[in-house]
C-alpha cells in the first residue's frame, strides 16, 4: 500500500474526521479544566484517555451489565415485533379489526414510558420482565404501522396477477404481500430497535439490580469521583443502540437485498 | 350442443360502466362476440376505447355491469379458478424480489409443479424469449422490453388454454417486435391456446390474427370484425403482399366509418 492508495481510499476522510474530532475534544477538555477552570469540568467534557483507561479497568463489568440490558431488550424487541407484525396482518385482512384496534394502538403510544415503567415494575416486581415488556411495548407500534403500510403498498395489478392464477388468499400473502411488505417491516424494526434499548435502560433507572442503566444511575449518584465511569456507561448505552440498529440493517441486507436502496449505481460490485 | 361448437369465449351484449364518486364512464357498450377455441383474435382500437376493460372482463378480473360472458360454456370465474388463463398485462408486473427465472417460475409454483420439471420448463421459456443470459438478474436490471419478454414467458409458463395479452409488444422496438410476433405465432401453433391480443397497431393485428375486432371509442363499441384470410404459417414477406395492404386499407375504412 503506497501513500497514493491511502489518500484515495474512501475511508481516509472518515479517519481524518475521527482523528480531528478526538484532538478537538481532548483540547477542549484540557482548556475547560486548566484554562477556564470551570467547576466539574470533567463532567462536561471528560478526557478521552481517561475514558479509555476506565474501559480497560472496568471493561468486564460494563460488558456484563450491557449484556443484561441488551439481551432483555432483544427479547422484548422480538416479542413486540412479532405482535406488531401479527396485528398488521390482521388489520390488513380486515378493516373491521383495523377500526377496532387502531385507536387503541395509537392511544397506547400516548402513555409516557416514564410513567408506564414504574407501573409495570410495580405489578411484576421483576426487573427482567419489566425490561422485556417495556422494550416490547415500544417496539410494537412502529413495527405494526410500517408493516401495515408495507402490506397495503402492493400494486393492484400484482394482486390481479395472483387472481389470474386462482391463488388462494394465504398464497397471495405468502408469495406477494409478505415479500412486498419487507421494506416497510424493516424500516419499522430499524426505528424500534434503538428505542427498545433506551426503554430497557429507562426501566433500570426505576430501581433494578442489574443492567447498564443501574450502573449509570449509581455512578451519577456517587458524584464527580465516578465521572469517568458514568460517561463510560453512557457510551455503552449509545453503543448498544447503534449495534441494534446495525444488526437489523445487516439482516435486512440478507433477507431483502433487492430493494432500491441497495442497488449499486454501477462502479463497485 | 357439441363441445366443438361451443365458443371458447362468448360475450353477449356486454357493457361496462365505471362509476366513481362524481363521474360515470361507459367504457364498453353492448359488445357481442364469439371467439372460437384455438383462434387467434385481436382487439384493435385507439387509446381509451375499452380494450383493456374487455380483456379484464374476459379474465374475470372485473364483472361487466350488463350482459353475459361465457368461457367454454361456463362462467369466466370457473375458467379462472380452473387456471385456464395466462395474462400479459399492459405493464410487466414483475415481482421485484424475484430474479428473472423466479418470476417465470411463479405460475408453476402456483399449480404445484415438481421442482425438476419447473427448472426445465423455465429454461425452455428463457430460451424462447431470448433471455438465457439474464435469468439470474433482478427485474430492475433489465430494459423495459426485456421485462415485457419476462412477463410473456411467465404467461406462457403454464401453457394456458386462453392467453390474454394487453399490448405486450407496444414498448418494444420494431425489430424485436416483428421477431416476437413470429415467435408468438410459432408458440401458438405448438400450444394451441386461444389468444386474445390487444393492440393499437393495425399491421400487427393483421399479421397475427385470424380475426380482428375493431373497436371504436366513447363509448367502446365493436365497430367491425375483419377476417384475415392470409394463409398460415405467416411470414415476414406477407407484410409486403397486396393482400396485406388491402387488409390495412379495409381496417382503416372501418375506422373512418365511425
Ligand atoms: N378503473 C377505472 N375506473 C374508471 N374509469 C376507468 C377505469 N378503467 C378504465 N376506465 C375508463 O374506461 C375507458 C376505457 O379504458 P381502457 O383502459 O379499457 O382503454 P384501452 O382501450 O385499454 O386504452 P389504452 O389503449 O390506452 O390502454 C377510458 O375512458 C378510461 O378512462
Ligand atoms: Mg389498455
Amino acid at each position: 500500500m503506497n501513500v497514493q492508495n491511502v489518500l484515495s481510499s474512501r475511508y481516509f476522510p472518515v479517519v481524518v474526521w475521527v482523528f480531528g474530532l478526538l484532538v478537538v475534544w481532548e483540547f477542549s477538555s484540557w482548556f475547560l479544566l486548566h484554562v477556564v477552570e470551570a467547576s466539574m469540568a470533567q463532567s462536561k467534557i471528560p478526557y478521552i484517555h481517561e475514558l479509555v483507561y476506565t474501559f480497560t479497568q472496568y471493561g468486564y463489568t460494563l460488558f456484563v451489565e450491557g449484556k443484561a440490558t441488551f439481551s432483555n431488550a432483544a427479547i422484548g424487541f422480538l416479542l413486540g415485533a412479532t405482535l406488531g407484525g401479527l396485528l398488521a396482518v390482521l388489520m390488513s385482512i380486515s378493516k373491521w379489526i383495523e377500526q377496532l384496534t387502531f385507536p387503541y394502538a395509537i392511544a397506547s403510544q400516548m402513555i409516557p414510558i416514564l410513567g408506564l415503567a414504574p407501573i409495570v415494575y410495580g405489578i411484576f416486581r421483576d426487573e427482567q420482565i419489566a425490561r422485556i415488556l417495556i422494550a416490547g411495548y415500544i417496539t410494537f407500534f412502529p413495527v405494526a404501522l410500517n408493516m401495515l403500510r408495507g402490506l397495503r403498498s402492493v400494486d393492484p395489478t400484482a394482486v390481479e396477477l395472483m387472481y389470474s392464477f386462482a391463488a388462494k388468499p394465504w398464497m397471495i400473502y405468502w408469495k406477494l404481500r409478505f415479500p412486498a411488505a419487507l421494506p416497510g417491516l424493516f424500516s419499522g424494526l430499524k426505528i424500534a430497535a434503538p428505542l427498545a434499548v433506551t426503554g430497557a435502560i429507562l426501566v433500570e433507572l426505576m430501581g433494578a439490580q442489574n443492567g447498564i442503566g443501574v450502573l449509570m444511575l449509581r455512578n451519577l449518584y456517587y458524584g464527580p469521583s465516578h465521572n469517568y465511569m458514568f460517561w463510560s456507561t453512557v457510551i455503552v448505552g449509545a453503543f448498544l443502540g447503534v449495534v441494534s440498529y446495525l444488526l437489523i440493517s445487516l439482516i435486512e441486507r440478507i433477507v431483502a437485498p433487492w430493494q432500491p436502496d441497495f442497488r449499486s449505481s454501477g462502479g463497485d460490485d | 350442443m357439441s363441445l366443438v361448437n361451443t365458443p371458447e369465449i362468448k360475450l353477449e351484449r356486454v357493457s361496462m360502466l365505471y362509476q366513481t364518486d362524481s363521474t360515470e364512464v361507459l367504457a364498453v357498450q353492448d359488445v357481442t362476440l364469439d371467439i372460437k377455441q384455438g383462434e387467434f383474435v385481436s382487439l384493435l382500437g385507439p387509446s381509451g376505447c375499452g380494450k383493456t376493460t374487455l380483456l379484464r372482463i374476459m379474465a374475470d378480473l372485473i364483472q361487466p355491469t350488463n350482459g353475459e360472458i361465457k368461457v367454454a360454456g361456463e362462467s369466466a370465474r370457473a375458467a379462472r379458478l380452473a387456471q385456464k388463463y395466462g395474462i400479459v398485462f399492459q405493464s410487466p408486473v414483475l415481482y421485484d424480489w424475484r430474479k428473472v427465472k423466479q418470476n417465470i417460475n411463479l405460475p408453476l409454483e402456483m399449480i404445484g409443479m415438481k421442482k425438476s420439471e419447473r427448472e426445465d420448463r423455465v429454461n425452455a421459456l428463457l430460451e424462447l424469449v431470448g433471455l438465457e443470459d439474464f435469468k439470474e438478474k433482478y427485474p430492475w436490471q433489465l430494459s423495459g422490453g426485456m421485462q415485457q419478454r419476462v412477463a410473456i414467458a411467465r404467461a406462457l409458463a403454464m401453457e394456458p388454454e386462453i392467453l390474454l395479452m394487453d399490448e405486450p409488444f407496444s414498448a418494444l422496438d420494431e425489430f424485436t417486435r416483428e421477431h416476437l410476433n413470429e415467435e408468438l405465432l410459432s408458440i401458438w401453433s405448438k400450444v394451441g391456446s386461444t389468444v386474445v391480443f390487444v393492440t393499437h397497431s393495425i399491421s400487427e393485428s393483421i399479421f397475427l390474427s385470424d380475426r380482428v375486432f375493431v373497436l371504436s371509442p366513447h363509448p367502446g363499441r365493436l365497430s367491425s370484425v375483419v377476417d384475415i384470410t392470409l394463409p398460415r404459417p405467416r411470414t415476414q414477406e406477407m407484410r409486403n403482399s397486396p393482400e396485406f395492404f388491402q387488409l390495412i386499407a379495409d381496417i382503416r375504412d372501418s375506422f373512418e366509418g365511425v
